[in-house]
């Protein structure tokens, strides 16, 4: 007998995209869908076949952020054309829904160390490139003339503190309308040569300008170390916090998370920053299946939702899922972000830790499809920085909008204790966490893309969508045209692709046999332009 | 929320009032929940704001306006004409500046009034808010009298409060401090109910918001922890008394998880062929 009964599908059809084959970068069409209450992203490319990919672990939370959608802001300049359509023009292109809230100058694709997960495929190698003080001063202005007044650019590499000029490439930012740097490192510099934490240190104190460490900083456990960054960093990592603190650096560390592997460390880095005179904020980042990075399932990647779950689960105590709220300037999903007013040390009998969300009701000012109104406009605008990719503790921005926020306290003239000055003061003390899953090969959604507001500063004067920038060819494009050295396409180290797999030069993977010609950025194939007969 | 006593124990209905309208313009009270705020904030006013079936240049009353932020919020997005009436000149005056800055003294007026003496002529609004007030009102019955006598004929009121089970409620939460926080006298839900059908209307929706009664209870354990972090003596000269904070706080969160404490919603009709007595018509109670 024949069963001739209709079934439903497994999954709720959710969004429909357009993607990239994450094997040849042609642009496809995707689609997500909500299955087992998680979110996943599905695409067919022609020649390679389906791949998917897990985009949030909670689908109930994915669907809450749509809300916390800010409209964009319309940068002062494109720097391309619409020619091909997203993501093949950037960038910027006269489509892009967002302004540079962050610019990112990669200084440099040399590192001492030579980690076996880094997005940017650096490390010892002798065919990549440095940028000239010269070049670093076009890219800024191109950052600047695109911003007017920028919040805050980024020095990366490669390792930015080997770079020889890292310190005239700061002062050429810190001399221009760019309000606060941001330098990402691993730390090992900062361990060792003090003059410079000195030199940083004073660049940090120049009026109306800071300069701020993001410190690579993946855990405790010494598996943690050898397996994300190839050896044991951890009394390189305390001597450069210490040296940070001696040098009244504000300290962001940055932890990589992998599934199985840290992500039992979350409660406990966020434990050891509050503790540490340098720390003010915590970044987690689900490791970044672009570059170079060691195998992994994409239907079991770490997601934001995910690392916000984790958190609750080791800090219960401190902290519920609903502390954290999405980001507005860029795709809600892309990142979320929480505060926290905290006392004394973890683990002592003063200490006392409250999330800053509970103190007021965030969703009346950044829900932004409900709130035709909002109570106090003075206090949106100043969420609105604390809830950004510009972001960063120590940057008088964020101490004068935690200072405005309290504002939402809604009890200054009344408070026989006053509260909204009390927590201006404790802003001092404030500490940021911020969760931000990047998107790559398997995952990137279109959709999202278009709103990114953290920007790669390319040599040739782009800015391009940092996930773009990693994920769909540009990185490679950029160091080729640097290096003159050819550089194939790079392809997530992903459980299905093995079979299709070879490695590169730098340790990342590239599709085996055959490299074909580079056809441009991501071909289309979604829009061929013909019609159906 | 016995945090702060400042009053015998046994006030007349006159003193608790006069205690109501002091305290939530006062140091303790505004420090815990600021001025404005009640359980379910801005979104559960517009939900309220939704059921009262609002047409542009609608004429609303707002009764216990506090600083007047949802009286503003009737103004922007629904074109209303709004009333706005509180016993606290400190809250009327602030509701005035908020309406001068954002432009509205047009359309949006404030007044120092007694709930239960409103100065306004029978029908002359289309429809009345209260919002997490009535259970501050000694006398219920004669509050929502006014409510029913200034709306007109098929006009709604709509009101929104703390839900308590009177035999349900421990005694930590039964003090005259926990009655201006609107613990104490708050009734269940179907008890406010009654209170709008005795005043002739006819109740057209209740709906239990429990979850804004826990997050108001979060946000006041948030703020007392800033203030004992940074503030501690001048909270403590203030009346505000730590220890006993936190078993208070457990108590009532305790009281909502057995549900004997929670938020609700209640919406009323005023019969258009004014018919005196009204009717519970079926809600979601």
């Amino acid at each position: 007998m024949v069963d001739s009964a209709k079934r439903d599908r497994d999954e709720v059809f959710l969004e429909y995209t357009k993607s990239i084959c994450p094997v040849c970068k042609v642009v496809v069409d995707a689609q997500v869908n909500v299955r087992d209450d998680k979110v996943y992203l599905r695409k067919r490319c022609r020649e390679h076949g389906t791949f998917e990919a897990l985009v949030y672990g909670d689908a109930r939370m994915y669907l809450d952020a749509m809300r916390f959608n800010k409209p964009g802001t319309i940068p002062l300049t494109f720097q391309t054309e619409v020619v091909d359509g997203c993501p093949s023009d950037c960038g910027l292109c006269p489509e892009h829904k967002q302004h540079a809230c962050l610019g990112i100058i990669e200084v440099n694709t040399g590192c001492n160390l030579d980690c076996p997960i880094c997005f940017a495929d650096s490390g010892h190698q002798p065919d990549g490139y440095s940028i000239t003080v010269e070049q670093c001063a076009k890219m800024l202005d191109v950052f600047v003339a695109s911003e007017g007044e920028a919040e805050v650019v980024m020095f990366s590499g490669g390792e930015p503190t080997i770079h020889r000029d890292i310190l005239a490439m700061i002062d050429l930012a810190q001399a221009r309308p760019i309000k606060s740097v941001n330098l990402n490192t691993n730390g090992i510099r900062l361990a060792s040569d003090r003059r410079f934490v000195a030199a940083l240190g004073e660049r940090d104190r120049l009026p109306g300008r800071s300069v701020n460490v993001y410190l690579q900083f993946d855990g405790f456990d010494e598996r943690t170390h050898r397996e994300i960054r190839g050896r044991d960093l951890r009394e390189i990592k305390r001597r450069a916090l210490d040296n940070c603190a001696e040098a009244g650096l504000t300290v962001t560390l940055v932890a990589a998370v992998e599934r199985g592997l840290n992500d039992h460390e979350l409660g406990a880095i966020i434990g050891f920053g509050l503790e540490h005179p340098a720390v003010r904020s915590v970044a987690f980042q689900p490791v970044t299946h672009s570059g170079r990075h060691v195998q992994f399932d994409p239907l079991t990647r770490l997601t934001n939702s995910d690392i916000v779950h984790g958190i609750v689960e080791q800090l219960p105590e401190w902290f519920r899922a609903d502390d954290f709220f999405p980001v507005p300037c860029c795709f809600p999903t892309c990142r979320s972000i929480t505060y926290l007013l905290s006392q004394g040390s973890p683990g002592t009998d003063d200490f006392a830790v409250v999330p800053i969300p509970r103190l007021l009701q965030v969703e009346d000012y950044l829900d932004y499809v409900s709130n035709r109104v909002v109570p106090d406009y003075s206090v949106r605008e100043a969420l609105e920085k604390l809830w950004s990719a510009s972001a960063f503790m120590g940057t008088d921005t964020i101490t004068e909008k935690l200072t405005a926020a309290a504002g939402a306290l809604d009890c200054a003239d009344a408070c026989g204790v006053n509260l909204p000055e009390a927590v201006a003061e404790l802003s001092e003390r404030a500490f940021m966490i911020v969760i931000q899953d990047f998107q790559d090969p398997y995952t990137l959604n279109v959709k999202q893309l278009m709103k990114c507001c953290v920007e790669e500063i390319t040599p040739d004067g782009r800015l391009i969508p940092f996930c773009a920038y990693n994920s769909v060819g540009y990185r490679e494009q950029v160091r080729e045209q640097m290096s003159g050295v050819a550089v194939a396409d790079v392809v997530p180290n992903a459980t299905p692709l093995q079979p299709v797999l070879s490695d590169s030069p730098y340790g990342s993977k590239v599709a085996g046999g055959h490299r074909p010609e580079r056809a441009g950025i991501a071909p289309d194939r979604t829009n061929v332009g013909r019609s159906v007969r | 929320m016995t945090l702060a006593d400042p009053t015998p124990a046994d006030p007349t209905p006159e003193e608790t009032k006069a205690c109501c309208a002091a305290a939530y313009s006062s140091d303790v009270v505004a420090m815990l929940l600021g001025d404005s705020y009640h359980p379910g904030g801005l979104a559960l006013t517009r939900h309220l704001a939704d059921q009262l079936r609002l047409t542009p240049g609608a004429r609303v009353l707002d009764v216990a306006t506090g600083p007047g932020r949802s009286a503003l919020m009737f103004a922007q997005e629904h074109d209303s004409n709004v009333c706005g009436v509180d016993l606290s000149p400190g809250n009327v005056a602030s509701a005035r500046a908020a309406a001068a800055a954002a432009g509205l003294e047009e359309r949006v007026e404030f007044t120092v009034a007694d709930a239960e003496r409103l100065p306004y002529n029978a029908q002359s609004f289309d429809a009345v808010v209260c919002e997490c007030a009535l259970c501050t009102f000694p006398d219920k019955a004669a509050a929502a009298a006014e409510l029913a006598r200034v709306l007109r004929p098929g006009g709604r009121v709509a009101i929104s409060d703390v839900t308590a089970d009177p035999a349900g409620l421990p005694d930590e939460l039964c003090s005259l401090a926990a009655r201006v926080a609107c613990v104490a006298d708050a009734r269940p839900l179907a008890g406010y109910a009654r209170i709008l059908v005795d005043a002739g209307l006819e109740v057209v929706l209740t709906e239990r918001h429990d979850d804004a009664m826990s997050r108001m209870l979060e946000q006041i354990e948030a703020r007392l922890n800033v203030a004992r972090m940074i503030a501690r003596p001048r909270a403590e000269e203030v009346g505000i008394d730590f220890d006993r904070v936190g078993p208070v706080l457990d108590a009532a969160r305790a009281a909502v998880d057995r549900g004997v404490l929670g938020y609700g919603l209640v919406v009323a009709a005023r019969p258009a062929g004014g018919a005196r007595a009204g009717r519970i018509a079926g809600g979601r109670a």
